[in-house]
């Protein structure tokens, strides 16, 4: 017997009904009919033994890199939330009638995603960053019918190679430099490198190694003179500082929604943050479920899942895309959080990051005698930091101390230059630890 | 369920209709699109008025809530006006498919292509078999 | 009488938007503020960010206390329908018992507060469980490798399809432009194969509801990068001919592709492997009891036959006998790169790890138990006469057609007797198709209830869930998508 397998026990009396015995059943099957060796069921006591002696290998270390992923506070009510069943054992809610809590949550959630990037319209999540970039591009093409896009060369290289994967046998990527001084987009070669056969660029801001890209404004006004989409990717914590890119002429925005609300498991699942402006040109070639507000044979207000007939189910091989299942309940997790924290919050979150940041840099420049940043520009929460050997030596030696220092751009050219990432979870007393961890790693080796 | 069928068009098996009068067309959906498709929410017409356009081709999609379909040109010739009233209010093409509801007006090209245009009996036929 | 939770709040509304209990100066959550020392460090924050990107205004997002947030939240939970409720019987998507156990494991700090990037070394736990979940797919499934990277099944539909093209560029120099997909296939298949940069060709299917083998031989060509096939099919009927159809096309050089949304039917029993597929996905929040979540997240592994293994996206797992310890492998030169950032939804497949360890040899009862249930509940249906199934040699899920009454009438009024209607409308075959896959976890009396409700149709449903009948067409007509879409629509400013 099994504790989910309810009619085990009447197996012979529901076969004598059907009138049928197994074997016919799986008649059609015969010839694949296998025996797999497979064990025992662990009870749950066993399984836990088991899971637990396996995790006991993973160790939580005080984090310094980031990548789009961050170790933010999740506050309880979040954890709560999307612990309840009626949420997290629903399905795609075909049947809107049974499902307001669900749809209602996600419009909620699209809401606030279109409040704090500044936009119209927000999707109900796509599966992260890096495909919300790799899609906006595909979207971008659909709507100006060209095939180039430009991206900046210090793109995220994980995102990188994700939007390369998926577009790369459709549109031509071209690339556009930054300047090794200020870390920030070269201007002039956006110019030189814009085009009447450009769908869309798109740009990072704060960039993957940190600066605020400052000309942001500037660079979306070249793009749209050439009759091309803006699409730019952000910091969702930054939000709370800096403008909004829907205010400074993004037509489509992108980002990472781990940080808001979910926990990092080991990069998933994610959350890809994806919106657009309001123009129904934009929306109608949107990728992923909308949620849609109407009302009921009463009058009274509800939602549904609306404008289906871009998606896979009713447009198959002409949908804006294939995606189906996606990250709801991240979304759900975001939602709450954003309720949440509310304004004053996300400002202060965007504070305690940028401050933290600050503090750490300036240290590391001014106490260690490092070149930190590396670029002369404003930074948010990332920066740069050039130590005086291998990043892999000094991590390795920070590990020991149960510091994971920061990400080593080796791989994108950048020797011995480290990418440090804080969060809003740390205090001055961890920030101080790394630093005298640091100095300790330093002076020894 | 029953469709309306109209004498003085002819109609091509994707359930277009066309209204033809001294070298123009003009060009709609049928009783039986509208009522298969169901409540239509948006139509959208990828061509422009003084576009050329060749028979078979598609002209724009009409979108209920659970469908879309094409609209195929059932002619070759010039788009020489477009229901702008339709494309704002696709309901009326529910309401009067015939009428109203019709999408947009061609100068024909060729006389001659009316011959491949399928006859109101004809096209009877074909939907009495759904 | 089924009655699910109504919160009317007024007239208008079931339960305010957030933004509605929204007021200046609420604040549901504390922040610490920087800290005092800090601050003297450093000055003012602010001065680092450039003028021109400083922000006049705060986003409007809603201010509103810790209380009302759960209220508000427990109340739309309430006002919604889950497996853990009833009985659920979506098609194809295998909505069984999600356990708990796999929940509470899930939350432990020890995978939750994990950063990806994190030194190897620290990582062991979660790269030894999704090394060993891939070595037991490989059991399963009777294929060589697999990755766990994609996030859904149409993400590994997607994932498939880029390596079955990569290879047969690298391996052959070829480019062909096709893929064959059954007239039943799942809409993702077709979305996928587009997406790919494929042809789409629809092969219609026979009089028992599989793939037409005359209309196959006809359509496969040098052209034919690949078939997918789900197998059982939408329709519930196992391609019996699979054998076959994986020889015609790999006749003409083409690849097989499973889609493994209707695994649940034969685990533990067959193997795609057998069956001549080249690539399988499989969905770990179908077949894997992993919870749907409201639509994710989910989790779509993909498997390959050993030639095609290089192509996996990168990072392989690995295991280094010498330093006994698990790696990342991004060597791979033939790598079709990366479908996502990092490495797949890692707390889905921890779910799914836990689930075949929790059932171990009874997925083999989970396959057979989902044959009967399904069977069971087709038999009775017909029995009723309210209902005629075209397709009756079918597996774990049917599609029935109501007699007297439209699907949709028929879905609407389940819903008023608190049970979830099966799909509607799909697959496209069948008219007024009900497609419905009650899996192995419902009990007999559940099925029963269920039966109850589909003959004992109720006009001018629903009445009793939480909010009668949306109007789905003024959604599509009106577009109103956001909080300030519905500000702006309605003529007030924020």
């Amino acid at each position: 017997m099994h504790p989910f397998l309810p009619n085990l026990p009447k197996k012979k009396e529901m076969l004598k009904y059907i009138g049928k015995d197994m074997n016919d059943l799986y008649d059609r099957v015969k010839e694949f009919i296998v025996d797999i060796d497979l064990p025992e069921p662990l009870s749950e006591m066993e399984v836990l033994r088991k899971l637990d002696g396996i995790l006991e290998k993973n160790k939580e270390l005080r984090l310094f890199c980031g990548g789009g992923v961050y170790k933010s506070y999740v506050p309880a009510v979040v954890d709560e939330i999307v612990s309840r069943s009626e949420f997290y054992t629903s399905y795609t809610p075909y049947q809107p009638e049974i499902s307001q809590g669900l749809l209602q949550s996600l419009f909620e959630y699209q809401s606030m995603i279109a409040e704090l990037l500044g936009m119209e319209v927000a999707n109900s999540s796509m599966y992260d960053w890096g495909t919300s970039i790799a899609e906006a591009m595909l979207m971008a093409s659909r709507v100006t019918r060209r095939r180039r896009v430009l991206l900046p060369e210090n793109i995220s290289p994980e995102r990188r190679a994700v939007v390369e994967t998926y577009i790369s046998g459709k549109l031509k990527i071209d690339e556009y430099s930054y300047s090794r001084e200020t870390g920030q987009a070269n201007i002039e070669e956006i110019s030189e490198k814009i085009g009447e056969d450009v769908a869309a660029l798109y740009v990072e801001n704060p960039t993957f190694l940190g600066p605020i890209e400052e000309r942001v404004e500037e660079i979306g006004e070249i793009v749209h003179k050439a009759g091309a989409l803006y699409v730019v990717g952000v910091d969702l914590l930054s939000l709370g500082l800096l403008r909004s890119p829907g205010d400074y002429g993004a037509d489509i925005a992108v980002g990472e929604g781990q940080p808001l609300g979910n926990h990092m498991n080991f990069g998933g699942p994610l959350l890809g943050v994806f919106a657009c402006r309001g123009d129904m040109k934009l929306i109608r070639n949107m990728p992923g479920r909308l949620i849609g507000m109407t009302e009921s044979k009463s009058g009274v207000r509800g939602f549904v899942m609306t404008l289906q007939t871009r998606e896979q189910h009713i447009r198959r091989e002409r949908a804006t895309s294939n995606i189906c299942s996606n990250e709801a309940l991240c979304a759900l997790a975001t939602a709450v959080y954003l309720s949440l924290i509310g304004p004053k919050g996300l400002k202060r979150i965007g504070e305690r990051i940028l401050s933290n940041s600050i503090y750490l840099r300036r240290k590391i420049n001014r106490e260690l005698g490092l070149d930190s940043p590396i670029f002369n520009s404003k930074h948010f929460r990332d920066f740069t930091v050039k130590y005086p050997v291998e990043v892999s030596k000094i991590n390795e030696l920070l590990l020991e101390r149960g510091i994971q220092g920061g990400i080593d751009l080796e791989a994108i050219g950048l020797n011995r230059v480290s990418l440090l990432s804080v969060s809003e979870t740390h205090n001055k007393e961890d920030l101080d630890f790394f630093l005298s961890s640091l100095r300790e790693v330093l002076e020894a080796i | 369920m029953t469709y309306e069928v109209r004498d003085n068009l002819l109609y091509t098996k994707e359930h277009e209709w066309a209204e033809i009068i001294d070298g123009e067309a003009k060009i709609g959906i049928t009783d039986y699109a509208q009522k298969s498709l169901g409540d239509i929410t948006y139509l959208e017409i990828s061509v422009e008025v003084g576009d050329e356009v060749e028979r078979g081709q598609v002209l724009g999609v009409v979108e209920s809530v659970k469908a879309t379909s094409d609209i195929y040109a059932p002619l070759s010739g010039k788009v020489i006006e477009i229901n702008q009233e339709v494309i704002d209010s696709p309901e009326i093409i529910n309401e009067d498919p015939y009428g109203k509801g019709w999408i947009l007006r061609l100068e024909i090209k060729d006389e001659e292509e009316k011959n491949k245009l399928l006859s109101p009996k004809e096209y009877s036929d074909i939907i009495k078999e759904d | 009488m089924f009655r699910q939770a109504r919160w009317q709040y007024d007239k208008e509304k079931i339960e305010p938007l957030i933004f509605e209990l929204s007021e200046e100066g609420k604040i549901g959550h504390i922040i610490p503020e920087v800290e005092k020392e800090i601050k003297d460090e450093i000055g003012n924050p602010e001065d680092e960010i450039p003028p021109n990107l400083r922000r006049k205004d705060l986003p409007e997002l809603p201010q509103v206390t810790e209380v009302e947030v759960v209220r508000h939240y427990t109340r739309l939970s309430q006002m919604n329908y889950g497996v853990d409720l009833g009985i659920y019987p979506l098609g194809s998507c295998t909505m069984k018992y999600n356990p708990k156990i796999s929940e509470k494991i899930s939350r432990d700090r020890r995978v939750q507060e994990v950063h990806p990037l994190q030194d190897e070394r620290t990582v062991q736990g979660s790269l030894r469980i999704m090394y060993e979940f891939e070595e037991f797919l490989c059991k399963l499934t009777g294929m060589d490798a697999f990755t766990l990277q994609p996030s859904a099944g149409a993400h590994g539909e997607f994932t498939g399809l880029l390596i079955i093209r990569k290879y047969l560029k690298e391996e052959r120099g070829e480019s062909r432009k096709e893929v064959i997909i059954p007239d039943t296939a799942h809409g993702t298949n077709p979305a996928s194969a587009a997406m790919a940069g494929y042809k789409v060709i629809v092969i219609p299917s026979d009089e028992e509801g599989c793939v037409d083998i005359e209309a196959l031989k006809e359509v496969v060509s040098k052209e034919t990068a690949a078939l997918m096939l789900t197998n059982p099919n939408t329709l519930g009927v196992f391609e019996k001919n699979v054998r076959e159809i994986s020889e015609i096309v790999h006749e003409v050089g083409g690849l097989m592709y499973y889609d493994g949304a209707n695994l649940n039917a034969i685990i533990g029993k067959a193997r795609p492997g057998d069956m001549g597929f080249d690539v399988v996905h499989l969905n770990l929040h179908k077949t894997f009891s992993t919870p749907h979540g409201g639509g994710g997240p989910g989790s779509g592994p993909i498997g390959v036959k050993y030639f095609l293994e290089e192509y996996l996206p990168v990072p392989r797992i690995r295991y280094d006998e010498k330093e006994k310890r698990y790696f990342l492998d991004y060597s791979s030169k033939k790598t079709i790169g990366k479908v996502r950032t990092f490495y797949g939804n890692f707390s889905v497949i921890l779910k799914a790890y836990v689930y075949v360890l929790l059932m171990g040899r009874y997925l083999k009862e989970v396959a057979e138990l989902s044959v009967i249930n399904s069977n069971y509940l087709m038999k009775k249906l017909l029995e009723s006469g309210e209902y005629e199934v075209k397709f009756k040699s079918v597996m774990h899920e049917f599609v029935a057609t109501p007699k007297n009454w439209r699907a949709m009438d028929v879905a609407k009024s389940l819903l008023d007797k608190g049970v979830h209607a099966p799909t509607v409308y799909f697959p496209l075959l069948v008219k007024e198709a009900m497609m419905v896959e009650p899996t192995e976890t419902e009990p007999k009396y559940e099925l029963d209830r269920f039966y109850d409700a589909m003959t004992s149709v109720e006009k001018d449903s629903p009445r009793n869930t939480s909010i009668d009948r949306l109007d789905e067409v003024k959604a599509a007509r009106n577009p109103i998508l956001s909080w300030r879409m519905y500000l702006e629509k309605s003529g007030t400013s924020g």
